[in-house]
């Protein structure tokens, strides 16, 4: 049944990013000043919303783990953040080739980037506390307060890091080319986010299945030694 | 005892154990010192740029050098299972908290406060009229550093890479803290006024360290016993 | 639409589905290795409990 629910998730996904795909490089016409690399926004924005979504998803899967310490809430939050920071990678990888092209650098201190970055950085430690801590229990509940910490903590850097860029003026990248998309070129956007959403959603289902594998296997390896 | 008089305590007993062996202020110092003489090598300490990041290598300084001491703070209590004692104690896990996190911000402030005059005189900086206001900002952005460093120091504290991690996770989680603190402390060693501007960062200091205090009172509990 | 332009939004969109694709497949060799650790563990169990039963 989950196999079912995953195959049709990941179909879906891809109909539509294709059918998306033939939209934004043959029926988009280019944006005004910033020509042909405008069209990554169709690819940036949604993961970077995706990612987004998830890293706040699972802190409310890791505080659902606190409160009942079901570790299945945890693999969830793990899995969710996994797939997160593969997004964002993506985001902040497609940012810095915009940046190259429109600033001819490769790496800009645009604020959603440098804020991007930083939620990068905290998710990165994230995964490496996890790997640092064998106890399953002890790595749940201490990922899940990182995981609280961290997304309480990037609404502050998101704020900081705007002040500090209206304070000291620096490189934005553009999505709104002068005041808002024509009504045509909106749309791909958002039936980009829609099958980012169910992809990384299929890839979550999938961890998480082969996190109950992972359990499985140390209880069978608890139960072998015990004889 | 009460509430605080049980933080107190343990407040005073490391701050009592460090006195006697003054070995992680020695050490943090040193390390001070040493960055502070790493940075004259990156630029020139004599020119007018010193002026325009003056706060940034100040706080550089202070995270870095503070982290030996964050690091040390569960880390000490390893030994001979004192931390099971402590956990296993009638005190809270809060209390523990708490307390730990008074001692390090004094320890964090004795160092601080002397490499301040230090970085004045290597980098020829001199320092503010207003320096009430800049001791200010040093007492808030220390708390924040504090707090956030006490807590992943219990969370780090049975790893086998204890001292990789906790610079790893806590540095990221400093980012908004840190950048009031620098923009506060150029702007004040510079001389010039605190327009309104930078009033943000003080609403920001002031709130990164309310909000991460009472989050982090809320969880060590979790993170100590379970 | 500038040559250049083109070239890089290529790159973008290359470097995007690099990223998908490799995940997905990182993914799937975990998902081998586990399956692998669990029949290998399974039979370990198996081992144990026919030593048990003599």
């Amino acid at each position: 049944m989950r196999l079912k629910i995953i195959l049709a998730l990941a179909t879906l996904s891809a109909l539509l990013l294709s059918w998306d795909l033939y939209r934004i490089f043959l029926q988009v016409p280019d944006e005004a000043s910033q020509g042909a690399i405008f069209r990554i926004i169709y690819f940036h924005v949604p993961a970077a919303i995706t990612s987004f979504a998830g890293f706040y998803v699972a802190m409310f899967s890791s505080i659902g783990y606190l409160i009942r310490k079901d570790l299945r809430l945890d693999a969830a939050a793990a899995a969710i953040n996994e797939v997160s920071l593969a997004f964002a990678t993506i985001t902040l990888v497609t940012g810095s080739i915009w940046g190259r092209v429109i600033w001819g650098i490769w790496w800009t201190w645009d604020p959603r980037l440098t804020s991007f970055f930083v939620c990068w950085l905290i998710y990165v430690g994230y995964f490496m506390l996890r790997r640092a801590i064998d106890d399953p229990t002890a790595r749940a509940r201490m990922s899940a307060v990182l995981s609280i910490f961290a997304c309480v903590d990037i609404v502050l850097v998101w704020k900081s890091i705007e002040w500090f860029r209206t304070q000291h003026p620096g490189p934005v990248l553009e999505i709104r080319g002068g005041g808002g998309m024509a009504p045509g070129m909106e749309a791909p956007l958002w039936w980009n986010l829609l099958a980012l959403l169910m992809l990384s959603t299929a890839l979550i289902l999938i961890r998480m299945r082969q996190e109950a594998m992972q359990r499985e296997i140390d209880s069978m390896r608890r139960f072998a030694h015990a004889f | 005892m009460s509430f605080l008089g049980q933080t107190l305590a343990i407040a005073a007993k490391d701050l009592r154990s460090e006195v006697r062996s003054k070995e992680t202020v020695n050490a943090s110092l040193s390390f001070a010192l040493v960055i502070l003489l790493l940075f004259s090598f990156a630029f020139d300490p004599d020119s007018d740029q010193v002026r325009e990041i003056a706060g940034g290598l100040l706080w550089l300084v202070f995270a870095f050098a503070g982290t030996l001491i964050l690091n040390r703070s569960f880390a000490r209590e390893l030994v001979n299972d004192c931390l099971d004692a402590l956990i296993a104690s009638p005190v809270s896990g809060a209390q523990l908290f708490l307390g730990k996190c008074l001692a390090n911000y004094a320890l964090l402030m004795i160092v601080e406060c002397i490499s301040l005059p230090i970085f004045a005189i290597f980098y020829n900086v001199r320092l503010p009229q207003r320096l009430a206001l800049l001791f200010l900002v040093m007492l808030l952005g220390t708390w924040g550093l504090t707090v956030i460093g006490t807590l992943f120091s219990a969370m780090t504290v049975n790893l086998r890479l204890r001292e990789l991690m906790l610079p790893t996770l806590v540095y990221p989680l400093l980012i908004p803290a840190l950048m009031g603190a620098i923009q506060l402390s150029t702007v004040l060693i510079a001389g010039d006024t605190l327009g309104e501007q930078n009033l943000f960062w003080f609403r920001l200091l002031v709130a990164f360290d309310v909000i991460f205090t009472i989050l982090s009172l809320g969880l060590v509990e979790i993170v100590l016993v379970g | 639409m500038s040559p250049q332009n083109y070239t890089f939004m290529f790159y973008g969109f290359t470097v995007a589905w690099l990223i998908v694709i490799g995940y997905v497949i990182s993914i799937a060799l975990r998902e081998k290795k586990l399956r692998a650790e669990l029949d290998r563990v399974k039979r370990m169990v198996e081992e144990r409990e026919g030593e048990v039963k003599k």
